[in-house]
């Protein structure tokens, strides 16, 4: 279902579901982004929230929710009290801005490819149970579902199995994995994605970092793994984990706590990880 | 902690749907002893609301835990469970070490207890040695697909005393679906007990384990 040639902005939603609604109408229609139905929207809607996501999308589609809708009302979320504000935030835009000034002539030519039917994943982090959760995600509507690389290794492999029975891509989070290549050597058959991850509460403790290296040794014994990177934010970041032959980007802070900028921020995304 | 230590319980998954839930919960005998849990597909499947439902069905008072098997994002979690009124929220042993600190935190900050699930985890004495406070609860536990397709898996009772000499928590140990495997967790020493109904079962089945453990364990 993923064009191996492309990179990819995995977009994880984690707001309400009204609010999300906004967001996802003021998307752009790329081709090239993922949704992702976040962790704790699950836990808090259930499936009902792929399916709601699903709908709002092709709606748009089909000429229904036209056009940015705006949304003055939408307070920035912040997760945690202290520490992560919008500063660093209105820093980096008008950073993109400067730099815009800077180089007028910069054009991106970029072919737009619309996507019909939005690519959703379910970030279930199965644990177990994969057969249930497998079938639950995918008749709400995703095209792909995450399982933990930590869950038994049962598990992990009837997901993989599931997932390919009933047509949708599985992803294998590696979050809190030092040797993600390690558990790839034990399971039956390798997923479709595999996610290097550093957790959000993992991610105050700065020491830890993506390891981006894996990717190359990854991807050398498993040609036909597409790697995603989860957990960095900032552009630079993201940069970083294109430059690192990442096939698919995951952010979701910067989106989440702006939704008014939605727009700008995809494109600008979009744009740095061609 | 909102259990009493020294008591005896049992804990009862509901895994299917709101619906069949709340047909089961109408069957149980009533008592402080008898814990209600909303399973993990539950609540992957019904959201927040499996919870909701679940204590709007039942007894005032009833405690319910909410298997929510945080990985991550742990304050969100536990304020979503707590909020839906749920009384002990579930995180993965295996989260990141900043995650299950945190939602130790998060519990004790909302009033909740917080268990911590040991699937997939060799030696869980270890890494309640990593955390900065132990958790209320700790969950011994085999995952349904581990025991489907390894039966040779088995739950480690020897763990039970070796998490209580060094900690003082309760343990929860999952997999009691016959009286004679409740009373051999609770002679291994643990405090509570987790039951699932199978599919195939019956709901007057789950509802006779109950009444057999009220009577037969004190």
């Amino acid at each position: 279902m993923l064009d191996r040639k492309q990179k990819y902005l995995q977009i994880a939603f984690n707001r309400t579901l009204e609010e999300i609604a906004v967001m996802i109408n003021s998307l752009p229609l790329s081709s090239r982004i993922i949704i992702e139905a976040g962790y704790p929207l699950i836990k808090t809607y259930g499936t009902h929230a792929i399916s709601t996501i699903k709908t709002l999308w092709e709606q748009r589609i089909l000429g229904y929710g036209l056009g940015t809708v705006e949304a003055p009302e939408m307070k920035p979320f912040q997760l945690y009290k202290a520490g992560y504000g919008s500063p660093l935030l209105d820093l980096l835009l008008k950073s993109i801005e400067k730099r815009k000034i800077e180089n007028p002539k910069r054009e991106f030519s970029e072919k737009k490819e619309i996507a019909l039917t939005p690519y959703i994943v379910a970030d279930l982090k199965c644990m177990d149970r994969a057969f249930t959760e497998v079938e639950a995600a995918a008749s709400a509507g995703a095209s792909a579902a995450t399982c933990l690389g930590l869950a038994p290794l049962e598990t992990i492999d009837e997901f993989i199995k599931r997932c390919e029975e009933i047509g949708i891509d599985s992803m294998l989070d590696m979050m809190n994995i030092e040797y993600p290549f390690e558990i790839l050597g034990k399971l039956k058959k390798p997923p479709k994605i595999v996610m290097l991850h550093r957790g959000v509460d993992e991610g105050e403790n700065r020491e830890k970092e993506i390891p981006y290296q894996e990717i190359e040794r990854i991807k050398s014994v498993y040609e036909d793994v597409l790697i995603a990177v989860a957990g960095g934010e900032t552009i630079q970041e993201v940069i970083t984990g294109a430059f690192n032959d990442a096939d698919i980007i995951v952010v979701w802070r910067l989106f989440n706590e702006n939704p008014e900028k939605i727009t700008s921020l995809c494109n600008e995304f979009l744009k740095e990880i061609k | 902690m909102n259990l009493k230590r020294r008591q005896k319980y049992l804990q009862i998954a509901l895994n299917s749907t709101p619906f069949e839930a709340r047909e089961i919960i109408a069957q149980l005998p009533f008592s402080g002893r008898i814990l209600i849990e909303a399973g993990t597909p539950l609540i992957k499947i019904y959201g927040k609301r499996a919870i909701s439902e679940i204590k709007y069905g039942i007894r005032e008072g009833t405690y319910i835990v909410a298997d929510t098997k945080c990985a991550d994002l742990a304050s969100r979690e536990v304020e979503v469970a707590a909020d839906a009124g749920a009384q002990a929220v579930t995180c993965l042993g295996v989260a990141p070490v900043e995650t299950v600190d945190r939602f130790i935190e998060e519990c004790q900050k909302n009033g909740v207890d917080s268990m911590v699930d040991m699937m997939n985890v060799d030696d869980p004495v270890s890494v309640l040695k990593e955390l900065k406070n132990p958790p209320d609860i700790v969950v011994l536990h085999r995952g349904v697909d581990e025991r489907e397709f390894s039966k040779e898996k088995q739950i480690p009772f020897y763990q039970i005393n070796q998490i209580k000499d060094n900690f003082d928590v309760l343990v929860s140990v999952a997999g009691g679906d016959t009286i004679d495997e409740v009373q051999r967790a609770v002679f291994n020493g643990a405090d509570i007990v987790v039951a699932w109904k199978a599919f195939y079962q019956s709901t007057a089945e789950t509802a006779k384990l109950a009444e057999e453990f009220l009577k037969e364990i004190r």
